[in-house]
């Protein structure tokens, strides 16, 4: 049945892709194996869904008549110029990232996209091998539900709607996915909100569904976007003076420069200068425990006591244990 | 599998196989991420095909015989499809974004080959790419003294700033690969002292030096697994306040239970114990632990340290 069905459809593009002229419909009813001996109304049904199939396929199928002046029947055509892929040339180290490249996408909807692209370059005569770069692997993934759906209506320019944080329905048209951090954002326009926002895809609950045509919108280019980006990093807003324990706090001392203390530190700590994120800070220098003492600014060092003191409230009630102990 | 993906690989097998006769149906099934089978059901349906007329000249012509019994392919007669269809928009962004990230994660002429492999595409197909990668990878220099270890099999002394543990360490290690999962790159590595492989983040080594020695035969590195946090010795439940919902974001939990007032209760592997006594320090009253009793005694005792040394110095 299938393999019926996919005889019809491949003849019929070499049809349409091998006249010249439009194809009128009943000729087309008339060659095509698969047609033949259909009734009025399932030859209809049978052709219009073929057609849809094409399209959605990217198989430029177009509608139109030779005949200028008795138009009423259209006829169908493919023009080779649309449908095949333009020449294109690849050097050795090209190709061979072109195999690496291959084997990137983790998640099967866009690795097969991949895939389908690899057989289109090697029917144009591309031979992608990457085991000279076996060294390398890099992998792409998305865990989140929302990136299927978001990625292709990205692809195709519509308009997407999904529940976000405590369910609000948000509308937006979806510009660019952003990953990093081990998370995906996606920066799209906010129709309510008539601005550029970015969304954490962790935080889309429920069923992300498209609304309208494809070719909605046209994203701004990324010169134009690249300003939202920057709201992603923290800023180091935040001077301040540690004392870090001899080869601790490696994240810490990496961005700072060290410098003299002003007061006499215990054995094995030496002073650093950096900058913090403010907001960040205290959870930060609280993460570190014992090995990283807060020097300046004295609002910091009480901050940081307030949490520890949170630390000992919340867990010393219980007996000391190690993780993976049994009781 | 549907008509649609099947058609798609028929308009692109057709040319394929016209400009490689004889091809081996191994090396085509393999290409096309097919069975041996499925690919000879694809040229059965295929030597039904070809231009209208129905006379045997118009169909395309393949040696069945020859496919089935020698496992070579020879298609013919069907020059209306030489070349292969164009790319579908997500195909080209698909393989536009795998660029980028090849190119992230590499150095010299592979990282160039990766950029203009990708401005040919772009070209070829006017789609441009839509994603932004953001990898941390450490220092250019750092990557390509490891890359060129790996070639010429040399054995290294990395400094190396371990995160969960907060202290730099010195691994003498056989480099073997350079893996990217997500945004973050790391080195995949047969530590000495461990005589095992382990898995150093890229942008926590600080400083790699060649120790004048050849590396020695591992085998191949293993991948990276999903969430390989997951090599863990224990597990953790915690009881997370709205505010500290983010960890799950950045730690692969293994189950999560979230309550109407938006706290979640949330159980974790735990690769390092002193992954948990910093996250515990971190959260301080945004987190309690729910089970094992006991576990959150570590993090409390280095508090307590803490605030001691801190009273000490400033009374």
């Amino acid at each position: 049945m299938a393999a019926r069905k996919t005889e019809r459809l491949v003849n019929l593009t070499i049809l349409l892709l091998s006249s010249r002229r439009f194809v009128p419909r009943e000729k087309i009813r008339e060659t095509v194996e698969g047609y033949r001996g259909l009734g009025d109304e399932s030859f209809n049904r049978a052709f219009e869904r073929d057609k849809d199939e094409l399209r959605a396929m990217g198989i430029p199928v177009e509608t139109g008549s030779d005949e200028r002046f008795f138009d009423d029947e259209p006829g169908y055509r493919i023009v080779r110029t649309d449908f095949e892929l333009p020449p294109i040339e690849f050097t050795g180290e090209e190709a061979m990232v072109l195999g690496l490249a291959a084997t990137v996408w983790q998640q099967a909807s866009v690795a097969d996209q991949t895939s389908h692209a690899l057989a289109k370059l090697r029917a144009a005569g591309v031979d992608p091998d990457p085991s000279r770069l076996r060294a390398l692997a890099p992998r792409l993934s998305a865990r989140e539900a929302a990136f299927d759906p978001l990625w292709q209506a990205m692809i195709d320019r519509q308009t997407a709607q999904f529940d976000y944080k405590s369910g609000q329905r948000r509308t937006v048209q979806p510009w660019r996915l952003v990953l990093r951090n081990n998370s995906t954002y996606l920066l799209a326009f906010d129709c309510d909100r008539q601005a550029p926002r970015m969304f954490k895809l962790s935080r889309i609950s429920g069923t992300v569904s498209t609304i309208g045509r494809p070719g909605a919108f046209v994203p701004p280019d990324d010169a134009a976007l690249s300003g939202h980006v920057d709201a992603l990093i923290p800023k180091s807003d935040l001077e301040v003076v540690l004392a870090i324990r001899t080869e601790r706090a490696p994240a810490l001392r990496r961005r700072a420069e060290q410098v003299a203390s002003s007061i006499e530190l215990p054995a094995g700590f030496e002073a650093y200068r950096l900058q913090l994120n403010a907001a960040n800070a205290v959870a930060e220098i609280a993460s570190h425990g014992a090995d990283v003492i807060v020097l300046e600014p004295a609002g910091l060092r009480a901050g940081v006591l307030d949490q520890l003191r949170e630390v000992v409230a919340a867990h010393a009630d219980t007996p000391l244990r190690a993780v993976g102990e049994q009781p | 599998m549907t008509s649609q993906e099947q058609v798609a690989r028929l308009l692109a097998m057709v040319p394929y196989l016209q400009a490689h006769p004889g091809i081996g149906v191994a090396e085509v099934a393999a290409d096309y991420g097919i069975t041996r089978r499925q690919l000879l059901a694809d040229l059965n349906v295929l030597w039904m095909c070809g231009l209208p007329g129905g006379l045997p000249d118009d169909l395309i012509e393949i040696d069945m015989d020859a496919a089935e019994s020698e496992g070579v392919i020879h298609l013919s007669n069907a020059d209306y499809l030489s070349r292969p269809m164009r790319f579908t928009p997500d195909e080209a962004v698909a393989l536009l974004v795998a660029l980028q990230a090849v190119a992230e994660m590499t150095t010299g002429p592979v990282r160039e080959a990766a950029r203009s492999a990708a401005r040919k595409l772009s070209e070829a197909t006017g789609q441009q790419d839509l994603v932004w990668l953001s990898v941390s990878t450490g220092d250019e220099r750092i990557r390509e003294t490891l890359a060129s270890a790996i070639d010429r099999r040399q054995r290294v002394r990395l400094t190396y700033d371990g995160a969960a543990r907060g202290v730099t360490s010195y691994p003498e290690v056989d480099p073997a690969e350079i893996q990217m999962r997500d945004s973050i790159a790391y080195l995949q590595a047969w530590s000495l002292e461990r005589q095992d492989w382990r898995t150093y983040r890229l942008d926590r080594i600080v400083d790699v030096a060649l120790t004048g020695q050849s590396a020695d035969k591992h085998g191949s590195a293993p991948e990276l697994p999903e969430g390989w946090f997951d090599q863990s010795n224990g597990e953790v439940t915690l009881e997370l306040a709205a505010s500290a919902t983010w960890v799950v974001d950045y730690y692969p939990a293994r189950e999560i239970q979230n309550h109407p007032d938006g706290s979640a209760t949330v159980r974790f592997a735990v690769a390092d114990p002193a992954w948990l006594d910093s996250l515990l320090l971190r959260l301080g009253d945004q987190a309690r632990v729910r089970s094992p009793e006991g576990v959150g005694s570590a993090a409390a005792a280095a508090a307590r340290e803490a605030i001691e040394r801190t009273e000490t110095l400033f009374g």
